[in-house]
């Protein structure tokens, strides 16, 4: 498995018709009643080659799409293959690798050659996985709501576009934004085919005002790719870059290299309203209404410029500034450390306000981060979306000017402020169509429904940073009779070529000849097998031209300093601050349970949204956690429970998107509110705050957390370190053992969790849940406190006011060399391994619970009911397409047996097996667990404890290393990593 | 004439009158006749009220064992945090209420009290349906009960040569649980036997004939079987007494060795067996002040008995508040973190009521029996034998789950609350058992007539 | 051959200990008594020696011990050592309460067989009264009838004298 087999293996055997080819297609790729029997692997394994066999007969050149490794030299049954490809979960487009077995794609991982996210993966991309499986996805092309052929659906719209004759209207492509270099080369190219063409695009979480200032400050309207690793003092205003902003794996990752490279571990400020992922890892962290974020910044700007002797900041109008005061203390100590720093300072601001982003845009350049940690000259590709685009084309609608609409990957319906007038638009074109996997809250509403691959089914590319591609290929024959939009729109616009071919194409002519030039004009095979393989690749991209900062900052500052004074000044009303959480993100996962049940890694909640309010004002507004308040703003109402959140501004009531959907599918419908029509589109920018009024409803609503408290109760449980070396470094004590060291066999697995990188990101959560076949519960079981997941990331607080202090702290079973759960467990059904794994056998399993009773970690996982094949809990495991997701390396629990975290021991069998077939001993580094492996930060390290040289016995020798609740002479095998707080700064 | 005098194995003179047990002297044939009409007259109707509600609890709690074995235990309200709450209190309440059983039959036996004679037979019946009822729920609380045999070892088993962990206080119990139920019914029907041939010989039917002559073994009041028999039962008691006491001993190790903080505690096996003991005199109490007026049997279970047992009572119910204290101040003395929190907790946190409960209806309500007018007045000793029993049940509930609601890692903590299937089946176990008492007082000697004939005549 | 007793019924206890001491003074052999309740005093009297049974509760009990100690040890230490919470596969402390349990649960079933082989107690056995009422109300002494007649006529005097209700002579029936 070093080698990652491509596609192309496949191609040359298909071509001999090989027999395999010819097995046979089970009834109809419709069909979705078929058994719920372990077949279903068979079944589906026969389904691939079926669908491979059916490629050869009716989508002729598609056959090369198939990415069987039935053909490949390594296919051995029961043996996972890898496949490099490119995640389509966000914008990011990380790298991937995904781990196949039997023909289907049960396993997201990191790709560690992608040079962005190296090996990190998300929550969501995780979760993308079982999307592929989900049984609302649309099973074939729909024309005005009923099932047609694509022939037909193809004839009708042809006919429609044809019918267009020469009268002037538009046909519009409507989008979110497209980081594929060929199907933008794809889009421009039908610009020729249709001559009123146009391309729409739209983000639901806008970056609109960043580009704008870079366009007035630098003279290129780009958002800007941070380079978070080459910081040491990174502030962060309202922007969550280490949870949900714009490359959050790779910001992670970048963040972390920074943080955990020896002493000099850098300097970071958070400034928002609401608790965020990036906020509770700051080592410094400023709660700040969002009406407020531009006065911090210019007070910033005038700390800084103070400090650099440079221009006077009274001379930019930053002396009216009233309201940064509370903070000022801390105002001055980040510019400080800026002003030490600079050069290797950084300022992100992900507000959608255009002044603030320039006093940002003028911060970065006064500290001279521009090309150093704020590359310009090869920009993030992401969010390109126009916020004004969306509401002139419902205007275009309106008039009659807009012929045919194609809604592709996008949910204007839902995720728009403007959805509702959208949606009656829609009536008004002639022609609507949409590439939507299912029938969702916009493509209920159009003609044609034509729906698109998953991305684990299609073919593609993507340069989400400029200069750096990526390569997309298929895992899977497409589940049901979808088709990749690309080769709608190709189809529609008269070209017979496939989506493959055109990628393909498209690489040969604009990424690799001018790359290669003249050196190896016809070795594109080679390059395409390799990149293929590798996955992703760095080709030179010319810089972007830009100059010197040159924006109006005087009338900015101004601008905010007036609207800041205006909304300062009373201090009765609240604001609303919409953000984005890991598990819902913008919406479009709505129905995948695996994020719904992820538990919010700041609420801890699962399975819906809440207004959260800061202690004192949930005082003030007579409300406590639960209560259901109404949200009034000026563009919209919504009842929400109500979260009390310590560290939350004061007068700030935040709200997360992506919940409250009522078209996503069975999962996902109805769980939440949508706060997306809270905020409004404001002088052509969309914003994520408005001026609320909070009501209470009387109500109570029931939430589902998955954690209730969160004080640490005064217990050593996550350790602090003063970053200055001080009396807090001693070496801790060896307790007493009253019984002579167990021996163990060859290995002594163990883990390391370095709980100053672990940004509670979640990604392996899911990763944990994906692996490990984890049932999903629900909301009832959830708040009947019954959540499954072998892990989980405790929160504890420290203070309720708004600087409060957030731990994270994952929690799974920690492999106890004097476990308490085995004394007690009358069965023998939980043993110490000779590897030293705590293991549970789910057959000898009675029942009895005690070894949960008596696990202090509290990690153990009871099945109190049939999770699987009943109709009580319909998720993935009792739909036979969803329980296609399985891995089949690791058995389903039954109902009444306990289970838990067993470092994957399937993950160590196979690393010791691949040792073996190469004959030699097993190397460190041959396993990773499914959490390692998906971590963007590096903080989980898994190793042989045995091996003195491994990484992990190394990192658990050190000063830093500890052992939760080790009084209790239990003798973890997994230990974690104290916090480090850094020493203010003065 | 007083036996003590020629009897040769007494240690110690007699302590008490032997008249005092029995209101006047009734003759041989009428100690007979006395304890047999309950099984040979029709039944009145307030054992047939009894009996129809009883029953009804019976059926009740088959329906919802039914339904969870259907479902699995997610129907109760236990979770990740609370594994254990109602299914193991209602355990350790059951096998508490056996011991009073054991301790009357075998302790006063040994220590030669001769009042136990008139209670003895239906304390040890009442042991056995205890234990009968408490084993029920090792068995429902398993996630999977129908793999149930997995705790016993046994040979050959498919699993290899593996056995079960002589380690895990469970295997204990099973041990203790079994042994204890077998040694009480033989010891119990052992003792029956010569009331068995009497009744054999009373029997009118060929059918009861037929019945009691297997029972009764052939037994016909030979005098050398006789001392053998007393022997014998001397051994029995000799070997039930410690029995008894190990018994709750180890049903107290499921918690002691366990590291929950609250369960963690070297005091629980006595204060364990203390609480039994006093949990099953109290219902001791409760069933013969019932039988006693609905059988008519005043002149054998007489007010001296309900002082003595309300005497005990006192001295039990003292113990258990002992212990209580004493699990504080251990707390407290201790300076460990997790031990003080749990006892805070248990006196301030969400359950602190269940605790108040149980401190007012075990430590408070039998101070009570310091006079002696309320050690001899039925009412006082009825309704104070219901709250000792509430509150024994809460002593249990307090134990197991703030003990476990709240521990270690704050991250965890949740809280329990009981399911209407909790509830039922609570119900159902408290009607299994008086169900089987009704039937048991239907169709054996309630009272050991050979032993009351002893007492009044020997 | 049929054996013959003489069987007198007495209705107090008081009475029959006085026959059965002055009949064992005379030399007339008893062959038993028969009564609803133990009478105290009568085994002196009859000369019973007291009963060996709780010699086999201390065999018993202590088999029981011993297989209790090897099946622990056998199963836990050579059958399949677990490592069970990083404890000694010989926990011998743990062993402890198993022990005591099938210390007396073999040494308590083993006591009352014997004592029921020995007393020649089973289900469904025929029982033989000497007189009805035995197991109510009634004291029977009964003595063998063998030899010459006058040892016979002393008896029955005896027990008249010691106010037994009646006296008759009664065959086994063989």
């Amino acid at each position: 498995m070093n080698r990652r087999p491509t596609c192309e293996d496949a191609a040359p055997r298909e071509a001999d018709g090989d027999p395999l080819v010819q097995i046979g297609l089970p009834t109809g790729t419709r069909s979705t009643g078929f058994e719920a029997t372990r077949r279903d692997v068979l079944s589906l394994m026969g389904f691939s080659l079926g669908a491979l066999g059916l490629g050869a007969g009716c989508r002729a050149p598609v056959q090369h799409a198939v990415p069987l490794p039935a053909a490949s030299i390594e296919m051995v049954p029961g043996v996972p293959n890898l496949y490099a490809t490119t995640c389509g979960a966000c914008s990011a487009a990380c790298g991937l690798v995904v781990k196949q077995r039997d023909g289907r794609p049960i396993k997201i991982e990191g790709n560690d050659a992608s040079p962005l996210t190296g090996g990190g993966t998300c929550a969501a991309g995780q979760a993308s996985v079982l999307s592929l499986y989900d049984d609302g996805r649309l099973r074939g092309p729909m024309w005005l709501g009923n099932a047609v052929s694509w022939a037909e659906v193809d004839r009708h719209i042809r006919s429609v576009l044809d019918a267009r004759g020469r009268d002037a209207r538009d046909v519009v492509l409507l989008s979110q934004t497209i980081t594929s270099p060929s199907t933008r080369a794809l889009i421009d190219e039908l610009r020729a085919v249709f001559p009123r063409f146009r391309h729409v695009v739209y983000d639901p979480l806008s970056l609109a005002a960043l580009r704008e200032a870079n366009r007035r400050a630098h003279g290129a309207a780009v958002v800007p790719h941070f380079l978070f690793d080459r910081a040491r003092v990174v502030v962060g205003l309202d922007a969550d870059f280490l949870g949900t902003w714009l490359a959050p794996v790779e910001h992670a990752r970048q963040w972390a290299q920074r943080r955990t490279a020896g002493t000099d571990r850098g300097f970071h400020v958070q400034v928002e309203s609401g608790v965020s992922v990036t906020g509770s890892n700051a080592d410094l962290r400023l709660a700040v209404a969002p009406s407020q974020i531009g006065a911090v910044a210019v007070a910033l700007l005038a700390a800084v410029t103070r400090r650099m002797g440079g221009d006077d900041p009274g001379s930019f109008g930053a002396a009216g500034l009233t309201q940064a005061a509370p903070h000022a203390v801390a105002i001055e100590q980040t510019a400080e450390a800026l002003v030490r720093n600079r050069g290797e300072a950084l300022v992100v601001c992900g507000s959608n306000d255009l002044p603030t982003q320039i006093v940002v845009a003028k911060l970065n350049a006064v500290l001279g981060s521009v090309d150093k940690t704020v590359d310009l000259a090869h920009p993030s590709l992401q969010r390109q979306g126009d916020d004004a685009a969306l509401p002139a084309l419902i205007d275009d609608m309106n008039r009659g000017a807009v012929h045919a609409l194609m809604v592709w990957g996008a949910n204007p319906v839902y995720d728009h402020p403007d959805g509702a007038a959208f949606r009656a638009a829609l009536n008004k074109v002639a022609l609507t169509i949409s590439f939507a996997d299912r029938r969702d809250e916009t493509s209920a509403h159009v003609h044609a429904v034509c729906p698109d691959h998953h991305f684990l089914e299609a073919w593609g590319d993507a340069e989400p940073v400029s200069g750096h591609f990526s390569l997309r290929q298929p895992l899977i024959a497409p589940l049901h009779e979808t088709r990749a939009a690309e080769e709608s729109l190709l189809a529609w616009a008269g070209r017979t070529t496939d989506h493959r071919s055109y990628v393909r194409a498209f690489w040969k002519r604009a990424l690799y000849k001018p790359a290669a030039g003249a050196a190896a004009p016809d070795a594109f095979d080679d390059f395409w097998e390799r990149t293929l393989e590798r996955g992703a690749i760095d080709l030179p991209r010319p810089p972007v031209a830009t100059h010197a900062f040159a924006a109006d900052l005087e009338e900015s500052v101004r601008e905010i300093v007036a609207r800041a004074n205006r909304a300062g000044g009373d201090h009765d009303g609240y604001e609303l601050a919409l953000q984005e959480t890991v598990g819902a993100r913008d919406g479009r996962h709505a129905n995948n349970p695996w994020l719904l049940e992820l538990p919010d890694p700041i609420t801890r909640l699962t399975w819906g949204n809440v207004a959260s309010i800061a202690p004192v004002t949930a005082t003030a507004l007579g409300v406590s956690t639960g209560d259901v308040v109404t949200l009034t703003t000026e563009t919209g109402k919504l009842e929400l429970p109500a979260f009390i959140q310590p560290g939350q501004h004061r007068h700030t009531i935040s709200v997360a998107v992506g919940y409250g959907r009522w078209a996503a599918g069975k999962a996902g419908d109805g769980v939440g509110g949508n706060a997306f029509p809270l905020a409004r589109v404001a002088n052509g920018l969309r914003t994520t705050s408005a001026r609320v009024t909070v009501t209470r409803t009387g109500r109570r609503a029931r939430l589902s957390p998955a954690q209730t408290h969160f004080s640490m109760e005064g217990r050593d449980i996550v350790q602090t370190l003063a970053l200055a070396p001080s009396e807090h470094e001693h070496e801790h004590e060896k307790l007493p053992d009253l019984w002579r060291e167990r021996l163990h066999g060859a290995h002594a697995w163990g883990m390391s969790i370095d709980l100053d990188a672990c940004t509670g990101c979640s990604a392996c959560v899911v990763a944990c849940q994906s692996e490990n076949n984890i049932p999903v519960v629900g909301a009832e079981q959830v708040r009947k406190n019954r959540i499954m997941h072998w892990l989980r990331i405790d929160r504890y607080v420290e203070g309720d006011g708004e600087d409060a202090q957030s731990l994270h702290q994952p929690m799974m079973c920690q492999h106890c060399q004097h476990a308490p759960c085995e004394t007690v467990c009358p069965v023998l059904a939980t043993t110490t391994s000779s590897e030293g794994i705590n293991q549970q056998v789910y057959n000898r399993c009675i029942g009895t619970r005690y070894c949960a009773n008596n696990c202090p970690y509290k990690v153990r996982r009871f099945n109190w009911h049939n999770y699987t094949a009943n109709d009580d809990f319909p998720y993935n495991m009792t739909s036979p397409l969803g329980r296609l997701v399985l891995n089949p390396d690791v058995t389903v629990r039954s109902r009444g047996v306990m289970e838990k975290c067993n470092l994957c021991v399937q993950r160590i069998q196979l690393g010791k097996n691949q040792a073996l077939l190469q004959r030699r001993p097993m190397a460190d580094g041959d396993v990773a667990t499914a959490c390692q492996q998906s971590c963007p930060t590096g903080a989980i390290v898994f190793g042989d404890l045995a091996d003195a040289g491994s990484r992990v016995s190394k990192l658990l020798a050190g000063r830093r290393a500890y052992r939760v609740l080790d009084d209790l002479g239990t003798r973890p095998n997994v230990g974690y990593l104290k916090r480090l707080t850094r020493e203010e700064e003065s | 004439m007083s036996a003590g005098t020629i009897e040769p194995t007494t240690g110690a003179p007699e302590t008490l009158p032997a008249t005092r047990w029995i209101e006047g002297t009734p003759s041989l044939h009428r100690i007979t006749t006395d304890i047999s009409r309950p099984m040979e007259a029709r039944p009145g109707r307030g054992w047939w009220i009894c009996f129809a509600i009883s029953s009804l609890a019976v059926l009740n709690l088959l329906g919802m064992v039914t339904y969870l074995f259907a479902k699995g235990i997610g129907i109760w309200g236990l979770n990740n945090a609370v594994g254990w709450a109602f299914d193991i209190t209602n355990f350790v309440f059951w096998i508490g209420i056996g011991h009073a059983g054991t301790l009357i039959s075998a302790i006063l036996l040994l220590f030669r009290q001769k009042w136990r004679t008139s209670i003895n037979r239906s304390a040890e019946a009442m042991t056995i349906f205890a234990v009968m009822c408490a084993g029920l729920f090792p068995l429902i609380h398993m996630g999977r009960p129908w793999d149930a045999f997995f705790i016993f070892p046994y040979f050959p088993n498919q699993r290899g040569p593996l056995w079960v962990n002589f380690r895990s206080p469970l295997v204990w119990d099973v041990f203790a649980i079994s042994t204890y139920f077998t040694i009480s019914l033989v010891f119990w029907y052992l003792g029956m036997i010569p009331d068995l041939a009497t009744l054999r010989d009373r029997a009118t039917t060929g059918i009861k004939k037929l019945v009691f002559r297997v029972l009764s073994l052939g037994w016909n009041g030979s005098q050398r079987t006789w001392s053998r028999y007393e022997i014998v039962s001397l051994v029995l008691a000799a070997l039930a007494t410690p029995l008894v006491l190990s018994v709750h001993s180890i049903v107290s190790t499921d918690f002691a060795t366990s590291l929950v903080p609250g369960w963690h505690t070297t005091i629980f096996p006595p204060y364990f067996v203390a609480g039994a003991i006093y949990s099953g005199f109290g219902m001791v109490l409760t069933l013969l002040i019932i039988t006693r007026q609905t059988m008519h049997l005043e002149r054998y279970i007489t007010t001296n008995h309900l002082e003595a047992m309300a005497k005990v009572i006192l001295l039990t119910g003292s113990l258990v508040g002992y212990a209580y204290a004493t699990e504080f101040f251990n707390a407290w003395y201790s300076g460990n973190v997790h031990e003080r929190f749990h006892f805070i907790n248990r006196a301030t946190g969400p359950y602190a009521w269940c605790f108040y409960l149980m401190v007012l209806c075990n430590v408070l309500t039998p101070q009570i029996f310091w006079w002696k007018r309320a050690r001899r007045n039925i009412p006082v000793l009825f309704v104070a034998s219901i709250l000792i029993n509430v509150g024994m049940w809460f002593e249990r509930f307090v134990i197991i789950v703030v003990g476990l609601h709240r521990n270690f890692l704050p991250s965890a903590w949740g809280m329990f609350y009981p399911t209407v299937f909790d509830v039922g089946i609570l119900v159902g176990v408290f009607g299994l058992f008086f169900t089987l008492f009704l039937l048991f007082i239907r169709a054996l000697p309630m009272i050991a007539m050979w032993e009351v004939k002893g007492v009044s005549h020997g | 051959m049929a054996e013959r007793f003489l069987v007198g019924s007495f209705g107090e206890p008081e009475g029959l200990l006085a026959a059965v001491s002055t009949l064992r003074d005379a030399g007339v052999a008893i062959h038993d008594v028969f009564a609803p309740y133990p009478v105290h005093g009568l085994d002196q009297a009859m000369g019973i020696r007291r009963s060996r049974l709780p010699w086999i509760t201390l065999l018993a009990g202590l088999g029981g011990l011993c297989f209790a100690l090897a099946f622990q040890y056998y199963t836990a230490v050579f059958d399949w050592p677990l490592d069970v919470g990083g404890k000694p596969e010989n926990s011998t402390l743990a062993f402890v309460p198993i022990c005591f349990e099938l210390t007396v649960l073999i040494g308590g079933l083993g006591t009352v067989g014997a004592f029921l082989l020995r007393a020649r107690l089973f289900p469904g056995k025929r029982e033989q009264l000497p007189v009805l009422g035995v197991t109510n109300n009634v004291f029977a002494l009964v003595t063998p009838l063998q030899g010459e007649g006058n040892e016979a006529e002393l008896a029955r005097q005896i027990m008249l004298e010691n106010g037994a209700d009646e006296v008759e002579e009664r065959e086994t029936e063989s």
